[in-house]
């Protein structure tokens, strides 16, 4: 028994350091929303998104500051955060979702779809998001676009802006993950 | 009345006060100054307090680099916390570039910013880096 002992601790050890070559993290992952109408076009970037990659489990989980985005005008800051959003009271959107048929192991780009529940304004819903995979020896990158319907979220805008801010919000991101350790 | 307008136009256009992602905080004043370990301990222990005393404020932090990335055309430097995996993300502001040659790994340095929260590491923006003098 005793000499099995330490060949125990070696295998759960090893198991344990699999565990982690799993996981990927995107500290500086990019997501920029646009809304354009007649009237005018609003564009805000977020550059601190953080997102957690699992390629065993195949899972995806993204977190952000309503805060961080940035906006080309303080006022729209201002609308965005304290009247729409309402960071205070919801400071982070969320998402969490599994990447279906994902091949961890190809070179080649693939194109999948991300199937998740996104939060935002305290409101969760679930959607689909296509995204192209990259895996650059490990190193993978994860973009692509989708929209979201302003209505859906609850967030009320004022009739007197209703024809400055878009009903659907196009949406880019771009993750570049490398291995988490932890 | 004309006038009026025009000057109005002309101030709201050109003032760099209103545009949010230039503003340059070089010459304002932190409300807080504190080193990055106590920063991201008090995000780690509680969230909604440090939000509180920290979230929307410009901080003055001092920390030691821990790396100096330039992803997305972007400056930001990461400063160490107490923890290994997290601490101090800080997106620096453009005009601040010709410091960064003189940075490297594990020095000390402080910088001013915008506290936006806490994810696994605080963030702040639009920083200024404080280079210390020879002593």
């Amino acid at each position: 028994m005793n000499k099995l002992l330490p060949l125990f601790f070696l295998a759960i050890s090893f198991a344990d350091f699999n565990e982690k070559q799993n996981q990927f993290i995107a500290r500086q992952g990019q997501i920029s929303f646009f809304s354009y109408t007649n009237v005018e076009n609003i564009e805000a970037k977020n550059n601190q998104v953080l997102s957690i990659l699992d390629i065993e489990k195949q899972e995806i989980a993204i977190s952000m500051l309503m805060r961080a985005f940035v906006f080309k005008k303080d006022l729209m800051y201002e609308h965005f955060n304290e009247s729409y959003i309402e960071s205070d009271i919801y400071p982070k959107a969320n998402f969490e979702g599994k990447i279906i048929d994902f091949d961890v192991n190809t070179k080649e780009p693939q194109t999948k779809i991300i199937r998740g529940k996104i939060t935002i304004h305290g409101i969760t819903k679930e959607i689909d998001i296509k995204t192209t995979i990259k895996n650059n020896n490990g190193n993978y990158n994860l973009t692509g676009e989708f929209n979201l319907i302003v209505n859906d979220f609850e967030i009320k805008i004022p009739p007197i802006l209703s024809s400055n801010i878009a009903k659907t919000i196009a949406i880019q991101f771009n993750f570049k993950y490398e291995p988490y350790e932890e | 009345m004309l006038f009026l307008l025009i000057l109005i136009g002309v101030v709201y256009f050109s003032n760099p006060f209103l545009n949010s992602s230039n503003k340059n905080l070089e010459n304002e004043l932190a409300e807080l100054s504190l080193n990055a370990g106590e920063l991201v301990n008090s995000y780690s222990n509680n969230e909604d307090k440090s939000n509180y005393l920290y979230t929307g404020k410009i901080l003055e932090v001092t920390g030691t680099i821990k790396e100096i990335t330039f992803l997305n055309d972007r400056i930001t430097i990461i400063l160490n916390s107490n923890f290994e995996t997290f601490g101090v993300i800080c997106d620096i502001n453009p005009n601040q570039k010709r410091k960064i040659d003189q940075l490297k790994e594990h020095q000390k340095i402080k910088v001013k910013g915008i506290c936006k929260g806490f994810l696994k590491d605080v963030i702040l923006l639009n920083c200024t880096i404080d280079l210390p003098t020879n002593e």
